[in-house]
């Protein structure tokens, strides 16, 4: 029964394949006219925000509202196979809205609904109705609104500002990476390919910001809202390694007639379990200096993972996964100086960007093991830290360079001559010291609307990421861009474990 | 995302400026007959930063305009506070808020100037698509301004003490002819002219003739000629006079720069200009930077 099963996926798999052969050609051809064929001339200071903007506007015809928001297109396909296979057809509709009630008072929410095709365009990727891996209509979960990315009311005086409801925060000075960066919880549905502002899950909270100096601010979260890291299903275009493996190992599992359970151990929403967040942001006076100091006390969003196996002699009955996620405390600080004058000696280093980011994690868990295999769980504390070098050459060339070490130090006692500390992306083994460098260069053409980049990132253990990118500013409202990501590396590293995952992207954005 | 940085940070500097030690904050200062080159040119740049006011606001426009006349445009909030502050050396502080089109909207810029001439300004942005702000340095002279055809130096950095200035002559100005509206500007406007020639060399130009206004003080026009001594680009400014409290305050309300190698356009356009409306030094902080939502 199983294989007859296996059989008629497979040729209902190579007829929608064929079916499909075509089709990505077909949507670049399609992307390629639209961006011929749109208008890109604009009456000068009429700044026309199009057809949406003005149906909006008699729609809400209400005097102290304002809005704005996209109409985007993002598709990318896989490079290994011809450029014949979707990895992204997304749509993604963003509504932005204010209403002033006075000038101290505003409400903000950003509404966005994205629906990815891909699913339906391949049949390669798990038909499975995950609908939280391809939309945010969460059905499982109706109650999390994903669509509601952000939401909140901000009474704003000249000393303290509040902002109360659903939002980010974002803490530290280092691009494409988080150290500091650990307020709010990340959405891994596309690795780490999209920019944070697009993937970073917002949480209720509340956020008071006090100028209790000229130079000098604090700031409070209050945040009762827990939301985990979303890491996509197995069987998706971007599934974490970790993920596949503990899928296959619980299949297995399933097929050898052992009982499973998975078990999530999130906070509760009480009072008790309210983060709380801290930061002090000054400047030294004189020498422009800037740093802050932070502290949060957390629950971690990548949960650690507790197995426990039960059996009859030697032959496993049950099996008992508990993903909890434990309680941690973030120390950390950040800096960033301009070099004006020059460092010891006149003009040297005049015109670098200098910043740093430290945080020293306590009270995190880790899975050790072997590759692919959990021996055990581990109390372990990460001290992760960044340091960053801007600067422009050539007069418009940006050079920006990090180096990154993350450091894991167990808490607790494993056999450290069998196991290693596992990486949670990868269960692949990790080093006791982790180092990656990244690299972004950027320039602009044709006054600044043609705009191109790549970004390099290196991790020992041979481990890389190069994403270069074109975007090119077609009018006031279209932008177009176009790039590529390439992978290389050990499926045990973070980038290399989607070596097969090269890809060339398109995306065609409308602002209203 | 760096020419966003480089966006703002060129948007940042066209409000920027450096203080001149010899004259007086907050008062209002006008050629006289009989001033040397250098003394004419000390109070274009006091005037061309408002020095002569306790605050400023405007709303702006740039706008790019294509060899085919087509057009991009940028629009903006800036507001300026103007201290003078011998005991922190904090000459004033500015902020920069795009509003529209959407693509830069949100995008904002703090910098705080100092006296000191020799002293950088302290510049922080706002960057919505990765909602932090980001201490930056600012772009180097000969940078493009804001991918317009301007340099960084010729709206915001440049120095008294860049050049060295010739008094070349008086005359009324002819007029400048916009490309963008097709209206004559400054028409008959007594103009001093100079000639204004870097000290740093080899530079981008050899050399600038600038007709400075008898009226109010402001630069009108300046012609730029290249290393070979070739006329390359021309900048029109063009003036108003504002009237506060009975003061005459000289405020800049149109700046056209014309490449004439490329015929690409660059202009920019103040409107709704207000002087002394008593605005808080507490708006000009970081906190004000993490107030923007789009």
């Amino acid at each position: 029964m199983v294989i007859l099963t296996k059989k008629f996926k497979t040729e209902n798999l190579n007829l929608k394949e064929a079916n499909m052969r075509f089709k990505p050609k077909i949507i670049l051809v399609l992307i390629l006219s639209l961006l011929l064929f749109t208008s890109v001339s604009e009456a000068a200071l009429e700044i026309d925000r199009g057809p949406i903007y003005g149906a909006l506007r008699k729609l809400l015809p209400f005097e102290n509202l304002e809005f704005a928001g996209y109409l985007k297109n993002e598709t990318s396909l896989r490079m290994a196979h011809g450029l014949d296979e979707f990895m992204k057809e997304a749509n993604i509709a963003q509504l932005e809205l204010e209403y002033s009630f006075n000038e101290n008072v505003q409400f903000f929410t950003i509404l966005k609904w994205f629906y990815d095709a891909v699913f339906e365009l391949e049949n390669r990727y798990d038909r499975d109705p995950q609908w939280e891996s391809k939309t945010n209509k969460k059905l499982k979960y109706p109650e999390k609104m994903q669509w509601l990315r952000e939401c909140y009311l901000d009474i704003l005086t000249d000393k303290l500002d509040l902002r109360l409801g659903k939002q980010q925060v974002v803490w530290g000075t280092a691009d494409g990476v988080r150290i500091l960066d650990i307020v709010n919880p990340l959405d891994y549905r596309e690795w780490t390919l999209k920019n944070y502002i697009d993937t970073r899950i917002p949480l209720w909270m509340i956020n008071a910001e006090a100028q209790l100096m000229p130079n000098g601010q604090l700031q409070l979260l209050f945040i009762p809202d827990y939301e985990a890291n979303y890491y996509p299903p197995a069987g998706a275009p971007f599934t974490l390694r970790t993920v596949r493996l503990g899928t296959e190992a619980m299949q297995a599992l399933t097929q050898a007639r052992v009982t499973t359970a998975t078990i999530d151990e999130k906070p509760a929403h009480t009072f008790e379990n309210t983060k709380i967040g801290l930061r002090w942001r000054s400047i030294i006076e004189g020498h422009g200096f800037e740093y802050t100091l932070n502290y949060l006390n957390t629950y971690d969003f990548a949960s650690a993972a507790y197995t426990m196996m039960q059996g009859v002699g030697w032959v496993p009955t049950a099996f008992e996964l508990t993903r909890r996620a434990e309680k941690i405390e973030v120390y950390g600080g950040t800096f960033s100086k301009t070099i004006t004058e020059g460092i010891l000696i006149p003009g040297l280093a005049k015109g670098w960007t200098l910043r740093g980011e430290l945080a020293y994690i306590k009270g995190g868990a880790m899975n050790y093991g072997t590759d692919k295999n959990i021996a055990g769980t581990a109390n372990v504390s990460m001290c992760n830290y960044v340091l960053g070098f801007d600067k422009s050459f050539f007069t418009n060339w940006l050079f920006s360079f990090q180096f990154i070490q993350m450091i894991a130090q167990p808490q607790s006692e494993y056999d450290k001559r069998l196991y290693t500390l596992l990486n949670g992306a990868t269960r692949g083994p990790l080093d006791k010291i982790e180092t990656t460098l990244t690299l972004l260069v950027s320039t602009d053409f044709m006054h600044e609307r043609l705009k191109p980049q790549v970004l390099v990132l290196y991790g020992d253990d041979n481990d890389w990421r190069i994403s270069p990118k074109v975007s090119y500013e077609i009018s006031d409202q279209w932008l177009a861009t176009a790039g590529l990501h390439i992978f290389e590396g050990k499926e045990q590293q973070l980038n290399g474990q989607f070596d097969k995952n090269d890809q060339i992207f398109l995306e065609l954005k409308y602002t209203f | 995302m760096r020419g966003k940085i480089v966006f703002l940070i060129m948007a940042m500097l066209l409000f920027t400026g450096l203080a001149y030690a010899d004259l007086e904050y907050h008062k209002v200062y006008k050629p006289q007959a009989g001033m040397t080159a250098d003394q004419i040119m000390e109070i274009k740049y006091f005037n061309k930063y408002s020095l002569f006011a306790n605050d400023y606001e405007s709303v702006g426009d740039v706008v790019f305009m294509e060899k085919d006349g087509s057009t991009r445009n940028r629009r903006f909030l800036r507001q300026r506070i103007i201290l003078g502050r011998a005991s922190d050396d904090v000459s004033y502080k500015d902020l920069v808020m795009f509003t529209e089109p959407t693509s830069v909207k949100g995008l904002a810029t703090l910098t705080w100037n100092y006296m000191n001439p020799k002293r950088d300004q302290d510049v922080w942005l706002w960057l919505p698509s990765l909602r932090k702000i980001r201490k930056v340095s600012a772009s180097q002279a000969n940078d493009s301004f804001m991918g317009g055809d301007f340099t960084a130096e010729e709206i915001t950095s440049r120095r008294f003490t860049d050049e060295t200035y010739k008094l070349i002559g008086e005359e009324n100005f002819k007029g400048y002819t916009s490309l963008f509206d097709g209206k004559v500007y400054h028409k008959d406007e007594p103009c001093y002219v100079i000639e204004c020639v870097p000290v740093r060399s080899p530079w981008y130009y050899s050399k600038r003739i600038t007709y400075v206004s008898k009226n109010f003080g402001g630069n009108i026009f300046d012609e730029i000629y290249d290393p070979n001594g070739k006329l390359f680009r021309t900048i029109f400014r063009g003036w108003i006079i504002v009237d506060v409290g009975g003061n005459k305050y000289p405020a800049q309300n149109w700046v056209e720069g014309h490449d004439l190698r490329t015929e690409h356009k660059t202009i920019i356009i103040f409107d709704e200009i207000k002087f002394n409306q008593g605005l808080s030094e507490d708006i000009f902080t970081q906190k004000t930077l993490m107030r923007q939502r789009w």
